[in-house]
């Protein structure tokens, strides 16, 4: 195997594939990366057997081949060169020459024949689907914070794709608030079962996004798969069962109120600075086209700030964890918001005032 | 309370009365004392003294079994006594606690009086005898309650503090432990007068700044400040010491699955929290080791610290070699009540969690309930 190519361009690949090797300190097969040469084209991939990730790039190659190096020291080596051209040459001795064109620099790496790589999952092209690669990093964007990460429940740390009724959906939930978002999908053939998915993947396919154009999706039983141009993605899906959420999302709420979404969040800076660490606990209230916000008094003090909105009701105060407020608030993307409720021990949704398909729900706190 | 659990087995037992009566392990067996009746102090034997050696001081002694639950209901009992006296009551341990009485004699009478009333009134419901210290602050109070044991009523009044402190010895101050009587005897200071002689900077140069800090206050009765308000509990703990060593896992996991219970009805009981489990295992030749864990939520059942305390113990333990005892217990206790946070859903440990809050209210109450694969302790608790 014999190729050059440029720096930078290999560089982008290697460390998206040094994102999915396992980091674990025992060095095995899946501590390497493989490269293959084929005709023009280099094909990289990288597996923690969860996740795997292949792309392909244009080199110039004058052998074909194939052989895995050690990922880590590979792309420190790469970092470490010159800009420019490299030259990559296999040599009998089972090792891995890097040679920057017109430098005196030469690291020969040790490397384990690609045959034992394993192979990545892989589903046939007729599953795939398209969908806006906007739409689906917002999708994620909307859902992901709210994720568990309590390992008790794993069925909670992943997020939920359905796909039903031509609606794609995802939802994320902690048990104590809920990211809903969904879109309307034209693959209309496909169907699957429901999957949750971990957020390795998703945090991924947004690094990988361009934001423009579509993606393919795929979903079987056990793995999800995605497709850029020339990248490809799959992961394992996480077994369990995702508890019912179209029970708790709130059928009617009985007071909506309207807030400009940067004046609330800044407010809900300030007054968390004096906030209880340890519980988050925040009491907003609501008073006609006012709402305030304060925290408990403290050995350290109190903060209080009023915040106008437009909303007639009765006087309520809800308590509530306020990162579960501000994660939602920073996602949501438009410049007011509504909150809607009910009563102090019920959830409270939060919702952008043009609808965009997503919403945000969170459960309170006791209030005293 | 003097003497509380050989005293409630003089009370159950009638015959025991007038009687050296040592509480804890059985003779022959290799464990300690727990507590002993006054009759039996008199012989030399004391708490945590091992068995055999006890048995050899006093041949005629009384040896029973430890029989804790029964213990503990008769703590609650007198517990529900001081309510009805003040709400202002912090419970130090199983039989102690400092009840603030301002503002308390129109009702009363008299702070003696108020103690008088006290001593009768648990006499009555339970025929056992308290000591009582007045003081104006409760490291004073607890220095005179044990002044005069047993049955004893001492009061310090207001402006006689330095006077009753000039009394009493230097390790009669609460406290002040071995290793600082110790350092001040290396100092030449025995007594409490001595001890105020010295001022703040040169106690803190010679025992710390807050052991410093504490013995000034002290030695002047003031009051540092150590139960001034809710107890700060740092850990819940509970171990058992196998009566022959073994290796047995069934009986391990067995006692493991007890020790799990008593810690999740005492975290249960106090509306305490806590996320940290550890075990602590002990092989033959004493060597001890210790292991634990943090969950990302506070523990909400029985199962859940026996679940993480057997995946600790599965790693800690080599599989082969003998144990002598085996510790559970969780640390880090959040004694302040954190606002509970409403869940969208209940998950199966949500469910468990209150069946097991509904048996362990029961239990509190007297109730017997327990795990069936705990029956055969309980058998062993009654007989």
């Amino acid at each position: 195997m014999k190729f050059t190519c440029n720096k930078d361009l290999i560089i982008k690949e290697i460390s998206i594939a040094q994102e999915i090797i396992s980091s674990r300190n025992s060095i095995s097969i899946l501590s390497n990366v493989l490269l293959e040469a084929d005709g023009n084209t280099l094909t990289i991939r990288a597996t923690d057997l969860k996740v795997g990730f292949e792309t392909k790039i244009p080199v110039d190659s004058t052998h074909s081949g194939s052989t895995t190096v050690y990922c880590d020291k590979f792309l420190s080596i790469l970092r470490s060169l010159p800009d420019g051209d490299i030259e990559f040459s296999y040599l009998d001795d089972n090792r891995l020459m890097i040679k920057p064109l017109f430098n005196k620099i030469d690291f020969k790496l040790k490397s384990i024949n690609a045959d034992k790589y394993p192979e990545l999952q892989n589903i046939s092209d007729d599953k795939y689907f398209q969908i806006p690669q906007k739409e689906f990093i917002d999708m994620i964007s909307q859902t992901i914070f709210s994720v568990s990460d309590d390992e008790t429940r794993y069925y909670m740390n992943g997020v939920y794709l359905e796909h039903e009724n031509n609606t794609l959906s995802m939802v994320a939930t902690d048990g104590r608030r809920l990211s809903f978002m969904k879109t309307p999908s034209n693959a209309e053939n496909v169907t699957f079962d429901p999957v949750i998915i971990p957020t390795k993947i998703l945090q991924l396919i947004r690094k990988l996004s361009t934001g423009e154009g579509n993606l393919s999706l795929a979903v079987n039983e056990n793995n999800i798969f995605i497709k850029f141009n020339n990248q490809k993605l799959f992961s394992n899906l996480i077994k369990g069962q995702f508890p019912n959420y179209k029970r708790v999302i709130p059928e009617t709420q009985e007071y909506t109120v309207e807030v400009q979404r940067v004046a609330l969040i800044e407010a809900l800076k300030r007054v968390s600075l004096l906030v209880e660490q340890k519980s988050r606990r925040i009491f907003i209230t609501f008073l006609e086209n006012t709402i305030i916000l304060s925290s408990e008094e403290s050995e350290i003090g109190i903060a209080k700030e009023e915040v106008s909105c437009s909303f007639i009701g009765p006087e309520t105060t809800i308590a509530l964890n306020y990162l579960y407020l501000v994660e939602p608030l920073r996602v949501i993307d438009d410049d007011t918001i509504i909150i809607k409720f009910t009563e102090a021990n019920k959830a409270i949704t939060l919702v952008p005032t043009t609808d965009k398909g997503y919403f945000h729900i969170v459960m309170p706190m006791q209030l005293d | 309370m003097d003497a509380f659990y050989a005293s409630i087995e003089q009370v159950d037992n009638p015959e025991y009365r007038g009687r050296p009566v040592i509480v804890g392990a059985q003779p022959g067996s290799r464990g300690v004392v727990s507590a002993c009746s006054y009759e039996a102090r008199s012989f030399g034997v004391h708490s945590a003294m091992p068995i055999s050696e006890a048995f050899s001081l006093c041949r005629s002694g009384i040896f029973v079994p430890v029989r804790m639950h029964r213990y503990q209901e008769v703590s609650r009992l007198i517990m529900r006594i001081f309510d009805d006296f003040t709400p202002l009551k912090f419970q130090i341990s199983i039989d102690e606690a400092f009840l603030d009485m301002t503002g308390t004699d129109k009702l009363f009478g008299t702070p003696k009086k108020t103690a008088e009333k006290l001593k009768a009134s648990i006499r009555e419901e339970t025929g056992l005898t308290a000591s009582v210290g007045i003081a104006p602050n409760r490291l004073l109070a607890k220095i005179a309650s044990d002044h005069n044991k047993p049955d004893g009523l001492v009061e310090i009044k207001k402006g006689t503090e330095i006077d009753f402190l000039d009394t009493i010895r230097l390790k009669d101050i609460w406290g002040l432990g071995k290793k600082t009587l110790k350092t001040l005897q290396d100092y030449n200071i025995t007594t409490v007068k001595q001890l105020r002689t010295l001022d703040l900077p040169t106690l803190q140069q010679l025992t710390g700044k807050s052991g410093g800090a504490f013995l000034y206050n002290a030695s002047r009765g003031i009051d540092p400040g150590m139960y001034s308000g809710e107890r700060k509990t740092k850990s819940i703990s509970s171990e058992t010491t196998f009566s022959t060593d073994t290796k047995d896992k069934e009986s391990i996991k067995h006692i493991l699955l007890d020790l799990s219970d008593q810690i999740m009805f005492r975290l249960t009981e106090h509306g305490y929290k806590s996320k940290t489990i550890f075990i602590k295992i002990r092989y033959t030749d004493f060597t001890t080791m210790t292991a634990q864990t943090t969950l990302p939520h506070p523990v909400r059942t029985t199962d859940e610290i026996f679940t993480t305390a057997l995946g600790l113990f599965e790693k800690k333990w080599d599989g082969v070699s003998s144990l002598r005892l085996v510790g559970l217990g969780v640390s880090s206790v959040e004694v302040k009540k954190l606002p509970d946070q409403i869940q969208l859903f209940m998950d199966t440990e949500d469910q468990k969690s209150k069946v097991e809050k509904a048996v362990f209210s029961l239990r509190a109450k007297g109730s017997r309930v327990t795990k069936a694969s705990l029956l055969n302790k309980e058998a062993r608790f009654n007989r």
